[in-house]
């Protein structure tokens, strides 16, 4: 996202609002580890159109969102309008969170677009992973949260911040 | 007597997690508004205790909404309740007239602290 800020804190930054976001607004604690999300999954994109030239994406697996939304919602059973409302609710949150944390750390305001939801993986056009953060739930839910930066151009030495 | 909150937010997420927080305290929610136009053209027949204002939201944003309330019931107390705020935005809330600020996504005690400070 920032040059100026090391890979490493901004993994740590993305990682506290994952974990805080997700248990404060779903009930759902999440812990890194190694299990990417199953062949049934969704996915919901934003892109930041001020501040930073970068993507977050959360790929999950669909149940996991489920669960999110059910607990979220208060509603045993969660439609397809639901899911996607919830998902991009949690994720309009989680980026916030994230932009407002990016803000402290580096002084530049951010602004992003409305979260796109998408049944499936998705990969935004014309950019590449930068790093991934790779989560479960205690139910064996798996969830990829992952930073995209743009490809390198002509005009474009520095990929990540403006 | 419980105090009435008006609550302005467009997320659904949000107002199942205020009413949530709010459920066995001294606040009931009198009213949920979807957005700035709503929340201004219903603020005269709620008359509520207490607002919770969202920032961003389709149309009129929670800080140009809250200008209008205030100028036309300078009584009232409106919270700021938003995901992404910057320090130009918490200085506009302040010289609006708005009592509090709150991120999301809050909790309880936090946002129990900001209502009790709004309505000294």
């Amino acid at each position: 996202m920032n040059t100026a800020l090391a890979r490493e804190e901004l993994e740590r930054i993305l990682d506290q609002a994952v974990q805080d976001v997700t248990e404060c607004t779903a009930g759902v604690r999440l812990h890194q580890g190694s299990q990417s999300p199953g062949e049934d999954l969704c996915t919901v994109q934003i892109t930041f159109d001020r501040g930073f030239r970068t993507s977050l994406t959360l790929c999950a697996d669909t149940g996991l969102l489920c669960r999110m939304a059910s607990n979220s919602f208060h509603e045993e059973s969660v439609s397809p309008e639901d899911l996607e409302e919830f998902s991009k609710e949690y994720f309009n949150v989680l980026c916030g969170r994230i932009a407002g944390a990016m803000f402290q750390a580096t002084q530049v305001p951010a602004h992003f677009s409305p979260p796109v939801f998408y049944r499936g993986r998705y990969e935004p056009e014309g950019s590449e992973v930068q790093f991934m953060l790779t989560y479960s739930d205690e139910n064996c839910g798996g969830a990829q949260f992952i930073h995209h930066v743009p490809c390198f151009d002509e005009d474009d030495t520095v990929s990540g911040n403006e | 007597m419980s105090k009435r909150v008006m609550v302005v937010d467009d997320s659904r997420l949000v107002r199942v997690q205020l009413g949530d927080v709010l459920e066995g305290t001294d606040y009931e929610i009198a009213a949920y508004c979807r957005s700035g136009e709503d929340a201004i053209a219903q603020y005269d027949e709620v008359k509520p205790d207490l607002v919770t204002m969202d920032i961003i939201m389709q149309g009129m944003d929670g800080l140009d909404a809250s200008e209008i309330i205030l100028k036309q019931h300078p009584e009232a107390r409106i919270v700021m309740v938003s995901s992404l705020a910057y320090d130009d935005t918490f200085e506009r809330a302040k010289a609006i007239g708005a009592k509090g600020f709150v991120d999301k996504p809050f909790h309880r005690e936090q946002l129990l602290k900001v209502f009790e400070e709004a309505l000294c």
